[in-house]
């Protein structure tokens, strides 16, 4: 026997003898294999106790000055924007009712909560409170989220506007409520429309191009739309569907595939006018290379006259922006197809708050509710935050002078569906970055995005 | 010459099941103090996985109790044209990238322990820098830097007049991937150089002497001494940069969540997408992601299987 022949190729068993560095490193190496691949998995484990079960009546007694049982609400949310609010909403509200806890947890941005709710919904252990995101009505079918007609009352909810209903309601149940509002519009910088020549608000989209050829002669750009994340490019598309069709509900069939398909006609006439304005350069460069903060700071910095964007900039223009632009920043609709269209544009509460139906705290939960959606409290609440409310009676006090403008359009009707809800619709954003680039041809990208969509639903 | 026949280890057999009664408690105790590690990793690593294995095999959204399919998700994979393009994205930057962050840190090290003796600290903490900064961090600041209006790369691109050579890095299907590696070397390239540097520490001097005596140069000095000297530390940085290849995530999701239009498409950002982002909608699809999270740990291991191949070859 050669001396180099191992325990194994004799048939002995190997002598208990101190680890030898290579069988270190390759445990270490199947170790760190594992270890590397681990927070991928480790993610989808958890119990499967996701359906309902009456929780029947709450144990909890809840109000504030009798002795019942103590109860702890959680809150979880993304909602940045009222960080500052939160602990003066829960200051005031334990004051009044000693028994309840709340403790809110706010997450930095919707990627980092998603993981974090799934979790918890999958372990059968959600927040009493949390923000649904595109979940909330499959959370309220599978009796995840307590119907708040129900436990609220219509009187309650009539005060909402119908666009922040109707998204989180399914066969006459409500399923949550909308929080922060959202409109988009175009954000524009008066003293470099003015050095370019242009006058008064552009009505409609080929004013919006002729306005761009006077702004490209300066050197700038015309207006900055973000597409990075692709799915990002759906908010400025998905209301010319409605523009195109003067349907408003045309994007929520679309959504479900429901009788309609990305092939159809109207889809590949908003492509086309899409295409048109990538062609007469209403963009900047580089639109599928910039983000929601870029886009932000391309306007401020004075790299572009316009910006297409949500409700929440004016509060994002006065944290970010150099001192004083924020004042004299002013927004104006969408363009319209033609002088007198109608000047839809995108708008659905995508911030809104659900109630577990599981909770043994549900009833706490719900005075919390009561409580922060109070209209004392309410408007204070979005007013100090510079957010847009979705109530009527917030809206009516609404201060900031960009937001109230941007809430008139919801009030006056002209807000269309434009977040991706339905299985594998935000794949339809893919296909549409090739009309950014200028490189896709109308029909083609339609075709693609019904064969995304179509993909993803397996 | 009876020992000769032996096993090796044979002679000293007797004596080590003697010294192993004899150290009886002694074992108890080591072995009770690596107990908390090995439930730990049992129950954050051990059962993720093999749960997720188990839930690749199942249709399973999150609500109420799986429900077995077989292999239907792997069947659906082959007929999915994202995934087909994670999976070539994924071993397009886990080659690619491997090659780069081996080759390149090998040479940094080289150099650093060869010419810069004097500044060999200060250069291996700049080139160390990068990779203490998390990859959300980079990936953040490289977004900013490859901003194809505001950003520095385009911004001096101009400056020197190459302004034909500017892109939007991370908006193209032919630059995204593409810029996102050249981040990843960034990344990578001090802690792989760190690596290299300490093997080269660990190879005898006077073979270099000898060499020199033999009149070897500077390059067959490094091809017949430096590199063989280094396949140990070769073979755990291949397999390091391969198994960082297979589960990149973090700076992909970071700089363009797998865009434009999947472009930069690996297994990581799209098993997360199905599974917690928005990429489903409504309805999550844990089941088909897991079996996705089972194709990178298959991946993986292979990396960990060819580590061990050439540990074996470097110890012959």
């Amino acid at each position: 026997m050669s001396d180099q022949q191992t325990p194994e190729q004799t048939g002995s068993a190997p002598a208990s003898a101190p680890m030898s560095r290579r069988t270190l490193l390759k445990l270490g190496s199947l170790g760190a294999a594992a270890m590397g691949v681990s927070p991928l998995l480790a993610a989808c484990g958890g119990s499967s106790s996701g359906s309902a079960s009456s929780s029947g009546s709450s144990s909890a007694a809840v109000g504030g000055s009798g002795g019942g049982k103590k109860a702890t609400v959680r809150v979880w949310t993304w909602y940045t924007q009222q960080q500052k609010e939160f602990p003066r909403l829960i200051s005031e509200f334990q004051a009044k009712n000693p028994n309840i806890t709340v403790e809110n947890r706010i997450f930095g941005t919707p990627d980092q909560f998603l993981p974090a709710l799934a979790a918890a919904v999958s372990a059968g252990n959600p927040p009493e409170i949390f923000a649904p995101h595109i979940r909330a009505l499959t959370y309220g079918q599978q009796g995840v989220s307590a119907d708040l007609k129900k436990e609220l009352g219509d009187d309650f909810l009539a005060d909402f506007f119908k666009s922040t209903r109707d998204e989180y309601t399914l066969e006459g149940k409500q399923y949550a409520l909308g929080w922060m509002a959202q409109t988009f519009g175009i954000f524009y910088n008066p003293d470099m429309l003015s050095a370019a020549g242009v006058q008064g608000e552009p009505e409609t989209w080929d004013d919006l191009i002729a306005a761009a050829a006077k702004i490209g002669k300066t050197g700038k750009a015309a207006v900055t739309v973000s597409a990075n994340p692709s799915t990002s490019g759906l908010d400025f598309f998905l209301p010319l569907l409605a523009q195109v069709t003067d349907d408003p509900t045309y994007y929520l069939k679309l959504d479900q595939l429901d009788g309609v398909s990305y092939t159809d006609q109207p889809v590949i006439d908003a492509l086309t006018l899409l295409q048109k304005l990538v062609k007469a350069k209403v963009f900047q460069p580089g639109v599928n290379g910039t983000a929601g903060d870029q886009a932000e700071q391309l306007f401020y910095t004075g790299g572009s006259a316009m910006l297409f964007n949500g409700s929440w900039t004016p509060q994002d223009l006065i944290t970010n922006a150099p001192k004083g632009f924020a004042d004299k920043v002013k927004v104006m609709q969408t363009p319209a197809l033609k002088p007198g269209a109608k000047h839809y544009t995108a708008n659905q509460a995508g911030a809104g708050l659900a109630v577990s139906e599981t909770s043994k705290n549900k009833d706490a939960a719900l005075e919390f509710v009561k409580f922060i959606y109070s209209p004392e409290q309410y408007a204070t609440t979005m007013n100090n935050s510079n957010s847009m409310p979705s109530t009527q009676s917030a809206a009516e006090k609404v201060s900031n002078p960009v937001l109230k403008q941007m809430t008139s359009w919801l009030i006056a009707g002209n807000g269309v569906p434009h977040i991706p809800f339905g299985n594998g619709s935000s794949e339809a954003g893919g296909p549409l970055a090739s009309i950014y680039d200028g490189s896709g041809d109308p029909a083609d990208v339609a075709k693609k995005m019904q064969e995304a969509v179509k993909n993803v639903r397996g | 010459m009876a020992s000769q026949t032996l096993a090796p280890g044979a002679a000293h057999r007797p004596r080590l099941r003697m010294l192993s009664k004899r150290h009886r408690p002694e074992m108890l105790a080591g072995y009770l103090f690596i107990l908390p590690t090995v439930l730990l990793f049992l129950v954050f690593v051990g059962y993720p996985i093999v749960r997720s294995v188990y839930l690749g095999f199942t249709t399973w959204s999150g609500f109420g109790s799986p429900s077995w399919t077989g292999f239907h998700n792997y069947h659906r994979m082959f007929d999915d044209t994202v995934a087909r393009q994670a999976f070539r994205n994924t071993l397009v930057f886990a080659a690619v990238t491997t090659v780069l962050q081996t080759v390149l840190p090998l040479l940094v090290a080289v150099l650093v322990n060869a010419t810069w003796r004097r500044f060999g600290i200060a250069a291996r903490t700049l080139l160390f820098i990068p990779g203490v900064v998390s990859f959300v961090v980079s990936g953040v600041i490289w977004k900013l830097v490859l901003d194809p209006n505001l950003g520095l790369l385009n911004k001096l691109l101009d400056g020197i007049g190459l302004d034909s050579l500017t892109h939007s890095w991370l908006g193209e299907s032919s630059t995204a991937l593409p810029a996102i590696m050249v981040v990843s070397l960034w990344q990578a390239l001090g802690l792989n150089m760190l690596i290299f540097f300490a093997g080269l520490q660990g190879i005898d001097p006077t073979l270099y002497e000898a060499a020199e005596v033999d009149g070897a140069g500077a390059w067959p000095q490094f091809r017949y001494v430096t590199v063989p000297g280094l396949r140990l530390v070769t073979g755990i940085v291949i397999s390091l940069n391969l198994i960082n290849g297979f589960k990149a995530f973090d700076l992909i999701y970071v700089m363009t969540q797998g865009g434009p239009n999947h472009a930069s498409e690996v297994l990581g950002t799209r098993l997360y997408g199905l599974a917690f982002g928005t990429t489903s909608g409504a309805v999550p699809q844990f089941g088909y992601a897991s079996a996705m999270s089972v194709v990178v740990l298959l991946l993986c291991t292979a990396a960990v299987v060819v580590q061990i191949l050439l540990n074996r070859r470097a110890a012959r």
